[in-house]
């Protein structure tokens, strides 16, 4: 074995029940009580002890085969192992270098390139974040700027990457950038590896509206890379990031962060005592219907998901609803609350404390990032529905 | 039942049911309001039997096939009472009490000699089961029914199972609808249908005529009920994915400002819209289904799952009925264009059986808190 741990047993052996008691038991005996349902994205500081105990365990890369020292999880047994996480409310650390650094390299990586970089993604010891949007490129990414020039044997990169989640607790960066300008839009990018402590690399957080630092501006200044950190051909890099919007999209449509938050919103209307009135109740019967009928939908997904078989471009409709949803379960959140919803952190509302303003803060970038929801809308339009360009 | 079984009972139901706008339009505002002839070919088909139990004539397939059915009639717009009596009052009477009752009349059900309706609703409608004004009462020794009921779907139906308050509590009966005392006032529906008003002037009726005892008689008519809701849905989900289709052709082909109008990002967000409430539709139903076949299924999830499903089928097509007509522009509003006949069916059967609001407090009442 080359890569990661050796696993204890093979997963997909097991019965979906008998697994996921054992994911349940380890969840339940090991994971940090205070870091449930954390209202933020949590930084590595915090879950880092957590998720060093997984990658101890095994347990970090559960999608991946398992020569490549992941759990060979088949994909109904992934699902469990998510759901799992999820149900626990076990929040994510930054593992971009798992879902995506990994079997990108698995897929195009040059053997050299995965003996280099899986084995300390396996054990947490690089962090990996994504260098994707630039200032002038978010929904429309392939008007990215970055520019790459290759001299010699180094690529030397300028210019300026943002919103790139948790780049301050990053190691290491994929970066995508224009390798040939003469080229049109997603013809002229590479896939790049990036170590960030490259000299001429500027890490700045931004503060975002609910006060938190989760995404920074990454700039370049002549910071150099070698022509090995190449993933695939030149030039092809969109082929290559674009190959990673498989299993991902579903897990953003599922179900739980709008579960979560109508746990949140009951618990304000408890408090204010307006839980049993007639007007709340019909306001909380149409949410409940929206989380479950997204449910019912997300479990179709799962089950695709489940048989191995591939999404089609219909599950951006799952990411459309959860997110919706989830933003109009946080919008009642805050009307219910009153005049406690202008407060900031943890109120004071009847017996309990509530951070009430938690769930409007986290809905809101959720129908921005991963796509945003125009951007969904518009491909459901053009591949589902067949509407003309 | 085989996934086998369920595609080909889509694949026949689906090349049946083809919309025959002629049709549609000529029964409008007729009496009975549909054709006995093709009430006879869905029999011939077994579809009115799908529910019933072999040994009483019936296929015995199961709630499921009865939705299949369903959701392609509605997609055809039929106007024949496939929801109402094979569904609704054919479950009422399969889960009533009365043996010898089931035995003689659901092979008429099945073989489509009989046509039955559903009177269980008051005045004012709604959702409770005790709501009706018609009561049992005692003359000269001879139970009879006193009162009235409204809502009953089928002025056209040979005999009806009605909800009656005895001194035991609620009782279901079958009355056939010629029997002396009874009068039968239609009230015109959107799409061109009618719904009965009942009227009971001493009507007798006796034990062999009880379908369900005050011990069974709400068990049996929530189940029926609940049953019916899931038909409706699924007639409601037909209804969307003709509307969406309709709708997304005339997008694509309809030509403004020198482009397809489908081309126009305000109107292709909208597109999906429609078409992201058919599919949470169809999920809802789809999750529904599984709930009450699973086999531990409680009353109250079966009524919170129907109520679900309902209030979201319900929901959606009148919201894609509206987003489609205003798309279609002045068109859509025209009685010759076929669009309208969706409209009118989805505002009827929205409301059949109480609409989104009624089942969303339903589901409410049912389902335990998040």
């Amino acid at each position: 074995m080359i890569y990661g741990v050796e696993q204890e047993q093979d997963w997909n052996a097991l019965s979906d029940e008998a697994f996921r008691a054992i994911v349940r038991a380890e969840v339940e005996a090991h994971h940090p009580a205070e870091l449930r349902y954390p209202p933020r994205r949590l930084r590595w500081a915090e879950n880092r002890s957590w998720y060093l105990r997984m990658a101890a365990k095994g347990w970090i890369a559960p999608g991946w085969p398992r020569e490549y020292g992941g759990m060979g999880l088949a994909p109904a047994k992934l699902l469990i192992f998510l759901e799992e996480m999820e149900r626990w409310g076990i929040a994510r650390f930054q593992d971009h270098g798992i879902l995506m650094v990994g079997p990108i390299l698995m897929r195009f990586g040059t053997e050299t390139q995965r003996r280099r970089y899986l084995p300390p993604i396996l054990a947490c010891e690089e962090i990996w974040c994504q260098g994707y949007s630039e200032p002038n490129a978010g929904s429309d990414l392939a008007n990215l700027r970055t520019e790459a020039r290759l001299e010699g044997e180094e690529f030397v990169i300028n210019g300026q990457k943002t919103w790139t989640t948790l780049a301050h607790d990053s190691s290491h960066m994929i970066v995508l950038a224009r390798s040939d300008k003469t080229a049109k839009k997603q013809l002229g990018i590479s896939f790049l590896l990036l170590d960030l402590k490259s000299p001429g690399v500027t890490v700045r957080p931004i503060r975002d509206l609910a006060g938190h630092e989760e995404f920074c501006e990454v700039f370049f200044d002549n910071v150099r890379t070698p022509a090995s950190n190449l993933v695939g051909e030149l030039n092809q890099g969109w082929t290559v990031a674009k190959s990673q919007l498989g299993f991902e999209r579903i897990h953003i449509g599922s179900p739980k962060l709008p579960e979560y938050g109508l746990q949140v919103l009951l618990a304000v209307a408890r408090a204010r005592g307006v839980e049993r009135d007639a007007p709340f109740r019909e306001r909380l019967a149409q949410l409940q219907l929206d989380v479950a009928h997204l449910g019912d939908i997300y479990r179709h997904f799962a089950a695709i998901v489940s048989r191995g078989e591939p999404l089609g471009a219909e599950v951006s409709l799952l990411k459309i609803c959860a997110t919706e949803t989830f933003q109009r379960i946080a919008d009642l959140i805050i009307e219910t609350a009153g005049d406690c919803g202008s407060h900031a952190g943890m109120v004071q509302m009847g017996d309990g404390r509530i951070e009430v303003l938690a769930p409007f803060y986290k809905a809101r970038p959720t129908s921005i990032y991963g796509g945003s929801n125009e951007i969904q809308r518009n491909i459901l339009a053009r591949q589902v529905l067949n509407l003309p360009g | 039942m085989s996934d086998d079984t369920l595609r080909m009972l889509r694949d026949s139901a689906a090349d049946f049911a083809t919309l025959d706008a002629v049709r549609v339009r000529r029964l409008r505002g007729t009496d009975p309001g549909f054709e006995r002839g093709v009430w006879r070919s869905m029999a011939d088909m077994g579809w009115l039997g799908v529910l019933i139990p072999e040994d009483q004539g019936g296929l015995g397939l199961g709630l499921g096939a009865a939705l299949i059915i369903a959701e392609q009639l509605g997609r055809a717009l039929y106007p024949e009472p496939y929801s109402d009596s094979a569904v609704a009052a054919t479950q009422a009477l399969q889960h009533g009490d009365n043996a010898a009752l089931k035995q003689r009349l659901l092979p008429q059900l099945a073989s489509g000699e009989l046509i039955a309706g559903l009177a269980w609703q008051g005045e004012h409608g709604g959702l409770a089961l005790d709501q009706c004004a018609l009561r049992l009462e005692e003359r000269g020794g001879t139970p009879v029914l006193q009162g009235s009921c409204r809502f009953a779907a089928i002025p056209g139906a040979d005999a009806f199972i009605v909800a009656a308050r005895s001194a035991q509590g609620l009782e279901l009966h079958w009355v056939e609808r010629a029997r002396k005392g009874l009068a039968c006032e239609p009230e015109a529906r959107a799409d061109g249908s009618a719904s009965a008003r009942l009227r009971f002037d001493a009507v007798a009726v006796s034990a062999e005529s009880r379908v369900a005892a005050a011990a069974s008689a709400r068990a049996a008519l929530q189940l029926a009920l609940d049953h019916a809701l899931l038909a409706a849905s699924a007639e409601l989900l037909g209804l969307m994915d003709c509307v969406l289709d309709m709708t997304l052709e005339y997008l694509r082909t309809r030509v403004q400002f020198g482009k397809a109008i489908g081309s126009f990002q305000a109107l292709q967000h909208r597109a999906v819209d429609m078409y992201i409430q058919r599919e949470l539709s169809r999920a809802a139903l789809g999750a529904a289904v599984a709930t009450v076949e699973g086999a531990h299924c409680t009353a109250e999830q079966r009524g919170a799952a129907a109520s679900g499903a309902k209030a979201r089928a319900a929901q959606s097509a009148l919201a894609l009925c509206k987003e489609a007509l205003q798309m279609h522009g002045a068109i859509g509003y025209t009685d010759e264009y076929d669009l309208g006949l969706y409209f009118n069916r989805a505002l009827v059967l929205a409301a059949w059986l109480g609409n989104a609001g009624a089942h969303r407090a339903r589901f409410s009442s049912l389902a335990p808190l998040p």
